[in-house]
């Protein structure tokens, strides 16, 4: 018996008799993103210390901490559905787990931070709200607590751009303009490639685990966003996206080959975050074992 | 501290959740003489009016709660406030009504450089008052001063150290003994009156050779030695804060330092449970014995503050008992358990300047942004 009922689809916790679908997607969709949080964390770590105030230390460290919190959250949920935690580290460093296209890279300036986080952040709220709404009762808890602190995260990202925004000179808000640029055709590419025509035939979607496709998600995504950094004075190029009169949100369709090749560790950062990772699991080995008290 | 409530093995404690879209509610407890009774009980007690989707039971033996004591801890919100969605948005508010900075870098630096609005740490006239204060050794405020540095290396190398995966549930441990570390690196600066700007130029404007950061962090770079290196500045501030909150009771700056001193013995306690485990671990057992042994004996230095002639602000002025309170700390080095403290016997001075090139190089990288902007533009 599903733990609740409404709408059609069936609810479950985890001790509940649910379809193999559903919880084979439910630990796939929970270790993929717990990859991501743990992994994608590295490209803010990077600019922690030199993170320019005390206050804006503090914020960066919490987003740091926050971040890996929802690497936590999500890696329990994978756990209980028989994902161990270290294997999931492990299959990235083997090459049977990938980090999204947006973990590739690596932030070059700190005015290319504020915009990079904003479109990541709001894009990230936009796909948790909607994977919240799924059949699996624990990945959507742990979704809804990390919407929480992404809100945080957001008005983080604001803050970081608008204070250059404000108070930069030239070049700095050049930079912010550049990032901005720089980051919106890989979050395009982020969430997916189209599938209006096929999202029916996505089993995730029949069982109830992917409420949304990726065009729904995606537009809007460009409906919240575009707006707000319309609103900080970015310029928004029709070139590299547009609304047509119907509301539709138009934009150079990414390169989706270019693409799967940085998922496929081809990105400018991919080696690094395999070197750092490889290198904290080796060297914290003994250390870890000696936290459980197993060998 | 959280407790077990009872040994009574058969208190029960009930939990229902009535519909989808709450969360389960604490609803009541019960007796229950044998375990295969409980739930049916609870079915009986608490679940005769509502439809229920879930009924949870657990034994009050098996529960670990916190006391009315701890309520101060668990104020999250209150403790760090720079982790709520709306401080940003309030910062940029409390900016855009705050007059507006100039758009010439050099009249900003002159804004800035006004001794008037801004605490400077490197006038002559601090120049001159830190040698007359080292001619009538450190007063109560020139050792929360270097603390301060402590605290602050401290808490960013724990930063850093959040992504190490020793485990996930340690790195958020460290993730918030880190944040706490460098608020109350700042937190002491305001109570020696410092202004939030001053606290910025303190910490980042200030040069390397101005520093005074204990020789027990030094090469606090790997795990053991963050374990040991954190287990002795978390000894240390309890100790300065103990012999702080004793001299003035009821003043007004007692109440920030009874909150650094709560959240620094929960600091003190968790680097105890991993000083315990690397030390009972057969495998890690040595290295961390090496670690802990010369992370103490540099850490003889932290109470061994040279004055800077800075005004002790809201802090008690006068003479501070360095001996006393190496003492103190050597006492509390005892209860870690640790068998390898090789603490000096007398305090050492602290060498200004000094912390090694992995500071230096660290200092300089947090200036690296700030340093390619007008001052006054970061806060
Ligand atoms: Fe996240």
């Amino acid at each position: 018996m599903p733990t609740a009922t409404t709408a059609g689809h069936r609810y479950y916790e985890l001790w509940d008799p649910m379809p193999d679908d559903v919880r084979e997607g439910a630990r796939r969709f929970a270790t993929v993103q717990a990859l991501n949080e743990l992994v994608g964390v590295l490209q803010y770590v990077e600019w922690l210390d030199r993170a320019p105030s005390h206050t804006r230390r503090q914020m960066l460290m919490a987003k740091i901490q926050d971040e890996v919190g929802h690497g936590h959250v999500v890696a329990r949920v994978a756990e209980d559905l028989g994902m161990p935690r270290e294997q999931i580290l492990v299959d990235y460093l083997e090459g049977r787990l990938k980090i999204h296209n947006i973990f590739h890279y690596s932030f070059q300036t700190w005015e290319e931070l504020g915009p990079g986080l904003l479109l990541t952040n709001s894009a990230a709220i936009q796909q948790f709200q909607s994977l919240a709404k799924g059949v699996y009762l624990p990945y959507s808890r742990a979704l809804r607590k990390v919407e929480r602190e992404e809100s945080f995260h957001y008005q983080h990202a604001l803050d970081l751009t608008h204070e250059i925004l404000t108070h930069g000179d030239a070049t700095q808000r050049r930079r912010v303009q550049q990032g901005f640029e720089l980051w919106l055709p890989r979050i395009l590419a982020y969430l997916g490639p189209p599938d209006t025509d096929t999202l029916h035939g996505n089993r995730m979607w029949q069982v109830g685990m992917k409420p949304d496709g990726n065009d729904a998600v995606r537009q809007a995504w460009l409906t919240k966003i575009i707006p707000v950094f319309r609103k900080l004075g970015v310029h928004v190029d029709p070139s590299l996206v547009s609304q047509a009169p119907s509301g539709e949100w138009q934009f150079a369709q990414p390169d989706w080959a270019a693409t799967k090749k940085i998922i496929a560790n081809g990105g400018p950062s991919s080696q690094r975050r395999l070197d750092y990772v490889r290198r904290v699991l080796d060297r914290n080995a003994g250390y870890r074992r000696a936290l459980r008290g197993v060998a | 501290m959280p407790k077990v409530p009872t040994d009574d093995p058969n208190i029960y404690e009930v939990f229902a959740q009535s519909g989808q879209s709450t969360g389960l509610n604490h609803v009541g407890s019960l007796v229950s003489p044998r375990p295969e009774f409980a739930w049916h009980l609870a079915k009986e007690t608490y679940g005769r009016r509502d439809d229920l989707v879930n009924l949870w039971v657990t034994r009050r033996a098996d529960l670990i709660v916190s006391e009315p004591a701890d309520r101060g801890l668990l104020a999250a919100k209150t403790r760090m406030p720079h982790r709520q969605p709306g401080f940003p948005t309030a910062r940029r508010r409390d900016r855009s009504s705050a007059p507006v900075a100039s758009a010439d870098p050099q009249a900003d630096r002159a804004v800035a450089d006004d001794p008037a609005g801004h605490r400077r740490p490197d006038d002559e006239a601090t120049t001159a008052r830190r040698d007359l204060g080292a001619a009538r050794g450190p007063e109560l405020s020139d050792l929360w001063l270097a603390l301060a540095d402590d605290l602050f290396v401290l808490g960013n190398r724990l930063g850093a150290h959040i992504t190490d995966y020793i485990d996930l549930e340690e790195a958020l441990a460290v993730g918030s003994i880190g944040q706490e570390a460098v608020a109350h690196a700042g937190t002491i600066l305001l109570l020696c009156g410092f202004d939030q700007a001053a606290v910025d130029a303190w910490f980042f404007d200030r040069r390397h050779e101005q520093w005074q950061v204990s020789r027990a962090l030094e090469r606090v770079l790997d795990w053991p030695s963050l374990v040991a290196g954190g287990l002795l500045i978390a000894a240390a501030v309890t100790v300065l804060a103990d012999e702080t909150l004793g001299l003035e009771p009821g003043a007004a700056h007692l109440p920030p330092i009874a909150a650094i001193r709560q959240e620094q013995q929960v600091h003190l306690e968790h680097w105890r449970r991993l000083a315990q485990a690397l030390t009972t671990w057969p495998e890690t057992a040595a290295e961390f014995g090496l670690v802990h042994a010369r992370v103490t004996e540099y850490g003889g230095d932290l109470f061994g503050a040279v004055p800077q002639g800075i005004a002790s602000g809201a802090l008690p002025t006068g003479p501070a008992p360095v001996a006393q309170l190496h003492e103190r700390l050597a006492a509390l080095i005892e209860q870690d358990g640790v068998p390898t403290s090789r603490l000096p016997a007398s305090p050492q001075q602290r060498a200004v300047g000094r912390g090694g090139s992995a500071l230096a190089e660290s200092l300089n990288r947090g200036r690296s942004v700030r340093d390619g902007y007008a001052a006054g533009v970061f806060r």
